[in-house]
């Protein structure tokens, strides 16, 4: 076990540097010159202009530079935003910090139980009108983008009916409609895994066993299908966790949450790049760390997997 | 259908088009497509009003005679508009589609029949992009890059090669040990023309595959960046832009919203009954993944 959480450890790394480089050399390379974008109206005082360089570190070599970035973020230091000359971007950024992982955490608790109630339902009743209906359902569920979805949501739910408020955050009803439709793609991905994995399951002997000694169809389907199914789910809440984060740039611009997608998004418009690099960055590794979890967890349920990262 | 009965029915194509007419969803998501495909081509026919001309009298007028769908915040006719915003979502997606599927050929042929350090560079290379969510990567590029065609085409193309070069090279990886490309060896032919003449041909239909789910995948992506104002920019009309204008106006005049929400939506549900149709026909052994 211990080797193995060793190699997948290993295949993490690789992953946090690229993503070190990535916002590095894009930091170096967008557009304008940052001490410029700092001084606003006063660009033309250069004794303040050196001093923000200085204060920056933007005067040093480049790998010079490099370095100096690599080791703050070792410290967890992201280094100080453009938008606000000599605040830190951990400052700026603080605020929203629970906000997107607290999105994307309720998406996922909403999406995982009703994707698998649908997609086992939909097994059970293979190629049955109930089961092309909510086939089709899914397809739309997964197509619809999250923005499109929410315009249809909050105009029918807040609109029409008054039942939710539109946009803003603070209040539990504000979080309702964010966390419904970032869930919908993830629940119907989910859906549609399940009904797979449910119908290949179906087939196996130990089904046909349980079925033959007499179980009643409840238990052969909760207690021996369910299991078998959760797990190759679990090997995807990494991937669709990855969505559910990228889905709360959208989502928290769309309804005004304060979180951090909309702090990245309106810090690429305001060049605060920095600050853009540092959500980036902060998602990256939190996606790399959810997969990391999930590999780890998998290779607990199922021992094939370990043994075979051995060899 | 099972994965028997698909090998040992006839191929062809006539026979592939009988069962792609008996195969319900991916017959609906072809219509879709079709017709959306068809007023983009059209377009600079079809469209009842020039999309840019603005009318301060009809601004957010609702749908009615002259207006078919409505007007925009600029009294620009929306209808129009949604029209030419077909046309640039399909022209960005199969650019994006070109060229990350000659890139990702080129790399996933050159990994496979190389071996070694390219494999290996090459793949790696794959699985970092695959380690970061995709629009996370297509945002930082764009943020790089500033909005426009050119950066949603790039850094779309960017996240989607990895996908095709690693099937490009399984699908090669597995023809390499076919006696008819041992046979070209031993005629000495060149390695690029066994790629291209030899090799290609028998992988065209899983790729085709790939592309048809992508397709769905790179409009959204497309129309999320640019509901975020990083993507295509005005007076261009692009579905998510107009959609994000609309949102503005939800409470009063949600036309432009809900016709630019559905027709979107409809678009991707076209793509992906349609990809997953073809997926189902031509590769019967990856079904539901």
């Amino acid at each position: 076990m211990v080797t193995y959480i060793l190699r997948r450890l290993a295949t993490l790394l690789p992953v946090l540097f690229a993503a070190v480089i990535l916002t590095f050399v894009a930091n170096q390379f967008v557009p304008g010159d940052p001490v410029l974008i700092m001084l606003g109206d006063q660009s033309a005082d250069t004794a303040q202009a050196d001093r923000l360089r200085r204060e920056y570190g933007l005067d040093r070599p480049i790998p010079e530079q490099f370095i100096g970035y690599v080791s703050r973020l070792v410290v967890g230091d992201l280094g100080l935003s453009f938008r606000f000359p000599g605040v830190p971007v951990t400052q700026v950024i603080q605020d929203g910090l629970a906000i997107s992982p607290f999105l994307a955490a309720g998406a996922l608790a909403l999406a995982v139980p009703i994707g698998l109630a649908l997609g086992i339902f939909a097994a059970l009743r293979r190629n049955t009108m109930a089961d092309t209906g909510i086939i089709m359902v899914l397809v739309v569920g997964m197509s619809i983008p999250n923005f499109a979805m929410a315009a249809l949501l909050v105009w029918l739910f807040s609109v029409q009916l008054g039942w939710l408020p539109v946009a803003g955050w603070g209040r539990a009803s504000q979080a309702i409609l964010p966390i419904v439709v970032l869930a919908i793609p993830a629940a119907a991905y989910v859906a549609r895994l399940a009904r797979t994995f449910m119908l290949e399951v179906l087939q196996q002997d130990y089904i046909r066993t349980a079925r033959a000694k007499g179980l009643r169809e409840r238990i052969v389907i909760w207690r021996h299908g369910l299991r078998n199914v959760l797990v190759p789910i679990l090997t995807v809440l990494g991937v669709i966790f990855g969505g559910l984060i990228t889905g709360t740039f959208v989502i928290e611009t769309l309804f005004n949450i304060p979180g951090l997608g909309r702090i990245a998004i309106q810090s690429i418009f305001a060049r605060d790049y920095p600050v853009t690099m540092g959500i980036v960055l902060l998602f990256t590794a939190l996606y790399a760390s959810i997969n990391f979890v999930v590999d780890l967890l998998y290779g607990v349920i199922d021992p094939r997997i370990r043994l075979e990262a051995r060899r | 259908m099972n994965a028997a009965e698909a090998v040992l029915e006839p191929t062809g194509l006539r026979d592939f088009l009988r069962r792609f007419v008996r195969n319900r969803s991916a017959m609906i998501g072809a219509a879709i497509v079709v017709s959306i495909a068809t007023a983009a081509i059209a377009a600079p026919w079809i469209t009842p009003q020039d999309y840019q001309r603005t009318n301060m009298i009809f601004v957010w007028e609702p749908p009615g005679e002259d207006y078919v769908l409505g007007a925009d915040q600029l009294g620009r006719d929306i209808l129009s508009r949604l029209i030419v915003g077909a046309r640039v979502s399909l022209i960005v997606a199969f650019s994006v589609l070109a060229i990350a599927m000659v890139v990702g050929v080129a790399v996933g042929m050159a990994a496979a029949w190389r071996g070694g350090w390219v494999d290996t560079v090459a793949m790696r290379a794959a699985d970092i992009t695959f380690a970061f969510p995709e629009l996370i990567i297509a945002i930082l590029i764009a943020a790089m890059m500033g909005p426009g065609i050119p950066t949603v085409i790039i850094s779309l193309a960017l996240v989607s090669w990895p996908g095709i070069a690693r099937i490009t090279r399984s699908l090669i990886l597995s023809l390499r040990n076919e006696l008819f490309v041992d046979a070209a060896i031993a005629c000495g032919t060149r390695p690029v023309t066994i790629l291209l003449r030899h090799c290609l041909p028998n992988i065209v239909a899983p790729l085709i595959v790939r592309a048809s789910v992508g397709v769905g995948f790179i409009i959204m992506a497309e129309a999320t960046l640019s509901f975020l104002g990083i993507g295509i920019q005005e007076p261009l009309p692009s579905w998510g832009g107009m959609i994000r204008d609309g949102l503005v106006a939800l409470r009063t005049d949600p036309h432009m919203a809900l016709f630019s929400a559905l027709v979107l939506g409809a678009t991707i549900v076209g793509f992906n009954l349609l990809g997953d149709g073809l997926r189902d026909l031509l590769d019967p052994r990856i079904r539901d993944r």
